[in-house]
Parts: C-alpha cells; structure tokens; sequence
C-alpha cells in the first residue's frame, strides 16, 4: 500500500485577521438575532405581561400550572411527540439501512418512494388520513361492510390518527438523519463480525446498533421537535378532543386574544422541546463514553 | 427599427403619464369566502364599484376572529379598509382603540338602521345583517320537524347530531339557550346549559369549527340535525337538499354582523362611501334576496317568503334573545374551561 501525505506549506492564513474571520457568520447570525432571538425575547416578555393591569405579573403562569386543562395539554403534547419519534425512528431505521448499504438501481426507487411523501403539502396528507380514519372512511367502511365490526372503531379524532398522521409527516426527515449517520458505520466491520461467526442478529445487536445511536438520537429528537410543534395534523385529526399546545396556542391568539397566556403556553412547548434535546444529547455522550471506555479496556 | 423603437418609447411614455391620474381609487374588503364571496360580489360589490369607480380587492382570507387577531396584531393597520365582523368584535374593537368610530354625518345609512342593534354592535360597527341560530335538520330522516332545541337530546338523534366548537359562535349560544330552558338565564348563571349540552355531547358525533364542515355532515346524511345559522340554512334549503329549519319554541338568539373600519386603514372615505353604500335600501334588498339573511333595516322590501322565515322588523328582533355582548366577550376564556371540562370531556 503506498500512503501519500499531503503537506501544507506553512500556516493556513485564511482567517487570520480577527475581524474578518466573523464576516462569513454575519448574515446568519444577524437572521438569527433579529428574526429568532429578538422574537423569542419579546414572547418571553410577553408572558409577564398582564392585560388586565397592563403590568408585570406571574397570572398567566399561575392561570397554566392551575386550570388543569394547559397541564393536560402539556402532557398530551409530551406523549403524542414521544410516540411520534418512536414510531418514525423505528420505522425508519430499515429503510435508512438499506439506503446506505445497498448500491443498486433500487436504491433510487427506494430513496424516491421514501421521500415522495414530502411531495404532497402536510395538509393534503392530513386530509388524506382522515378520509382513511373517519367513523365513515375507508378502514371502517370495509370493516363495516366485510361484518367484522358493527359500529365504527374510533379511529380519528384522539391520540391514535394523530400519531398515525404525523408519523407519516416526520418519516422522511428520519430516514434522511438515519441514513446519513449509518453510511458513517464502516461495514467492513458487520463483515468482520459475520467472518468471525456472529450470527446476524448479533451484528446488529452489538454493532450496527450501539454504533447508530447518534443517528438514532438525532432521528429521535428531529422527529419529537417536529411532532411538538405541528399545527395542522394534530388541528385536522385530533379535533376539539385532543388539543395539544400547538392547537391551544393558536386558540389563545386568533380566538380569545390573550398572547400573555399564549406566549407561556409556546415558553412550555420550548422548554420541552429544550429539555428533550438535552437529555438526547446527554444520553449521547454517555453513550460514546461506555463504548470508548469498553473499546479502551479491549486495547 | 429606430423609428420603430421612437414610436414605442413615446408610446410607453404616453401610457404612463395617462395612467397615473386615470388610475381609479382602491379599497379592500376582508369578508368570507364561499357562496358570502359570490353573493357579495354580485349584490354590493360589482353595482358600488360601477356607481363610484372605486376598484375593491376582495380579501376572502380568514374568519372573523382571525381578522380581529390581525387588526389587534397590527394596530389598526392589517391592510385591509373594511372588514366583515360580529357585533362582539365590534365592541372588543372599539374597547382596545384598533376600530374606527362611525357616524351618520359622514355614514348617513347608519340612521336608517333599527336601534336597537346599533347599540348592539355599539359605536364602531355598522350591522349589515342579521342571522339567527336556526335548528337545520334532514327532512328525509325524521318523521316530525322539531320544534324545540330538546330535539338534540332525544334519543331519536344519538350519533346523528354535530356540535360546534367552542370557536364557533353558536356553541355559546346554544349553551345560552339551554341555560334559560333549565332555569339558568343567558350570563350569570349558565351551568344548566352546560349540563344539558353535555347531554347532547355524549350523543353527538363530535364537534366541528367552520360551517362548511358542519355543512357537509348534514348534506352526506351523516348527521341529522344540528344547530346552524339561518342564512345558510336557507341556502342549503334552497339548493334542492332534503333539509329544512326552524326557530325553535323556546327562541333564539341573533347573530349580528357588521362592517368595520380598522383605525389605521388606507382608504377610510372610500371605506365609509362602501358602508354607506352596503346600508342602503336598494343594497340592503339586494343583500336580504341574495344572502337569505336579516336586515337591521326595518323599511326594506323583500320577498314574503324571506320576511316569513328571516329578522325583518321590530317585532321579528324583539322576539330574539339578545345577551349583553361585552360580558359575553370578557366571560368567554372561562366559559371556554368550562366548555372543555363539562361538554367535550362528556363527548363519545
């Protein structure tokens, strides 16, 4: 084997004077500061704010820990995006391997079929499941019709079409997170593991999965964010039954006008999503510690 | 070709400098889309812009409480110089400073309108029609028409019934007029409306937002009989379905809707040229045939068969509920909890 090594010929200069090296950083964080930052600062504010006396008070955060109906959406919102991403990663996962292992002229099929979806606005899709859904829709009417049941099952308008529904909105976006972080897995080592006599399911135990983890993270966490923050399924599919924060924020601003209550309600929502992160993240390391430490105690 | 190109260049020119003082006055108007779109476009729209040469943008964009939402959100300024309301939004409008007030000097339409409803609607709306919430039901389905709002609890109607939500107007008011048939009154003491709509709940197929959803339940047959605005109702009726309506025994309780100004809009003369116009006896008459809906206009003519079934007169609006809309609007978030707690916690 002949290794060529490549040498510079002194210093890199390219963003050597103190300035300049935050030229190319400007316009995003100017976008950020002004359309993310300054907005999110202001819904912080407004959520102190108290229009009754035109004051600073803590009504709007006691009125969401007290009415029990803000809490319940909490709750409803932090089980809905949890199924949501176990869903979406797990059905992902076989789909993202194939992609970055195999080489053929199905592969494109495959990456098209999976990305289709996308083609569609979220809308059209959301409408779609509940034509499929509906106490009248397509399940229920074959069911209905085959004599397997005798009244609808109650397939939309609760917790269940909304994970159905969003699944389908976030799978993609997790095939795409997977599929990058497997093609990163070196596969000469599911081979050396299958020369060495591990059986297949044992390769995937021990390392295809402790190895994806990253992308399981973050396919996890793209897939709770997105669900979190969704609007339009959770609207269409969940109904006047099963509101989540998304669809009670939006209540609270175009129907009662109390952006105070609004804005805590979004403050929780980014808490949520915060906290989740964080914990994805330290599960992360934690994670590439326990296999640097096993791979440091085999050396 | 360089002749060719002088004489375009004049020409281009020429165009321009005529188009400028030619180019004719603008004024937007947010209202609903749908069959409203049509109706509006045809009775008030096409005769106001032939009579004063003002061009109107239709703006078909959001229901009425996202419009105030943006007019609040903006300060008075959501690019829009006349929008389409309720007498609640007239009031709330008003209240927070982001409606304009109107008068009859430079309104005079607005002195022919019954005052009652005009102080309804209060300073800055100008009431351009009435509705009332009507019982709409199949007449294909039920052997008898109902003639009273306790036809929704019956067991004749289980999993035949929608709700509105909470979002929609009527859901309150059917809450208020359950609350004065089981002894409770149309503000301060509503809790036996919530019980007995939670009654229907439980038999109801659900609950549903926008009318053109609502709508659709009782045009496919899924639902049998539901609580609907008078206007539409005799729109679908007139449209050949097997459906009918009617103001129940117990009474009802009229939606008023107005036309506003936002404080910051563009075109505010031609704005009150388009109310005054819209307030007019003709216009009125047009709109009443066209939209199947109530005028706050006493002196107007129309057909019999409108007059039978629509708030034509005094005595027609006296014989409506009419709560107190600004404790309506200040009580609503609770009532919205409670809405939640006792009605769609109860719900199949």
């Amino acid at each position: 084997m002949t290794i060529i090594a490549l040498e510079m010929p002194g210093k890199p200069r390219v963003f050597a004077r103190g300035w300049i090296r935050f030229l190319g950083l400007s316009p995003a964080t100017c976008l950020l500061v002004f359309f993310f930052a300054l907005p999110m600062g202001m819904m912080i504010g407004m959520s102190f704010h108290n229009p009754s006396s035109q004051g600073v008070s803590l009504l709007s955060y006691s009125r969401f820990f007290t009415d029990g109906l803000s809490l319940l959406g909490f709750w409803r919102t932090t089980l809905m995006s949890s199924l949501v991403a176990i869903s979406a990663t797990l059905l992902a996962y076989p789909v993202a391997y194939y992609l970055a292992r195999s080489r053929g002229r199905w592969r494109s099929i495959v990456f098209a079929i999976a990305l289709a979806p996308e083609l569609a606005g979220v809308v059209l899709r959301t409408y779609g499941w509940l034509i499929i859904l509906e106490d009248r829709g397509f399940i229920n009417d074959v069911l209905l019709h085959a004599g397997l049941i005798s009244s609808p099952l109650p397939l939309s308008k609760n917790l269940f079409a909304v994970v159905i529904g969003l699944t389908h909105v976030v799978l993609p976006f997790a095939i795409l997170s997977l599929t990058t972080s497997i093609q990163g897995i070196d596969d000469n080592l599911e081979r050396a593991a299958q020369i060495l006599g591990a059986p297949r399911h044992a390769v995937v135990w021990h390392i295809l999965l402790p190895l994806s983890v990253p992308g399981l993270i973050s396919s996890f966490l793209l897939s709770f964010t997105m669900a979190a923050s969704a609007y339009a399924t959770p609207a269409l599919l969940g109904g006047a039954s099963f509101k989540v924060l998304a669809t009670m924020i939006s209540e609270q601003v175009l129907f009662y006008i109390d952006w105070s209550f609004a804005a805590v309600m979004a403050n929780a929502l980014l808490i949520l999503m915060l906290v989740i992160s964080y914990a994805g993240v330290r599960f992360e390391a934690g994670c590439r510690q326990k296999y640097q430490s096993v791979a440091g105690g085999m050396k | 070709m360089g002749r060719t190109r002088l004489i375009f260049t004049v020409s281009a020119f020429a165009v321009a400098a005529l188009a400028t003082p030619l180019r004719a006055e603008t004024l937007v108007v947010n209202s609903y889309g749908g069959p409203y779109e049509a109706i509006i476009r045809k009775a008030i729209i096409e005769p106001f812009a032939q009579r004063t040469g003002i061009d109107v943008i239709y703006d078909p964009v959001g229901s009425a409480s996202q419009d105030y939402a943006k007019i609040k959100a903006t300060g008075g300024r959501p690019g829009f110089d006349v929008v389409v309301m309720t007498a609640s939004q007239s009031l709330q409008g008003c209240k927070d400073g982001v409606l304009e007030k109107l008068d009859a000097n430079s309104i005079p339409n607005l002195a022919k309108l019954s005052r009652r409803l005009t102080e309804t609607a209060g300073p800055c709306g100008a009431v351009h029609e009435v509705q009332y919430m009507s019982l709409l039901y199949r007449t294909d389905k039920l052997a008898t028409p109902p003639v009273s709002w306790s036809a929704l609890a019956s067991s004749d109607l289980a999993g035949r019934v929608v709700l509105p939500t909470f979002q929609n107007t009527m859901a309150i008011y059917l809450v208020e007029m359950f609350s004065l048939m089981n002894g409770g009154d149309l503000v301060d003491n509503l809790a036996p409306g919530f019980r007995a709509v939670a009654v229907i709940a439980k038999q109801s197929i659900g609950f549903e937002q926008s009318s053109a959803i609502l709508e659709s339940y009782i045009k496919d047959g899924t639902v049998w009989a539901m609580p609907f605005w008078s206007g539409r109702a005799q729109l679908l009726v007139d449209s050949g379905l097997s459906v009918d309506y009617v103001k129940p025994k117990e009474g009802t309780i009229p939606l008023v809707a107005t036309l506003n100004i936002p404080i910051g809009a563009e075109h505010k003369d031609a704005a009150r040229k388009f109310i005054d116009f819209f307030l007019e006896k003709t216009s009125q008459e047009a709109w009443v045939g066209g939209y199947k809906v109530g005028s706050a206009r006493t002196d107007i003519d129309v057909p019999a068969a409108v007059k039978a079934r629509q708030i034509t007169s005094d005595a027609d609006l006296n014989s409506l509920h009419l709560p107190n809309l600004t404790t309506v609007a200040e009580r609503l978030p609770k009532w919205a909890e409670q809405w939640e707690r006792d009605v769609v916690a109860h719900a199949n």
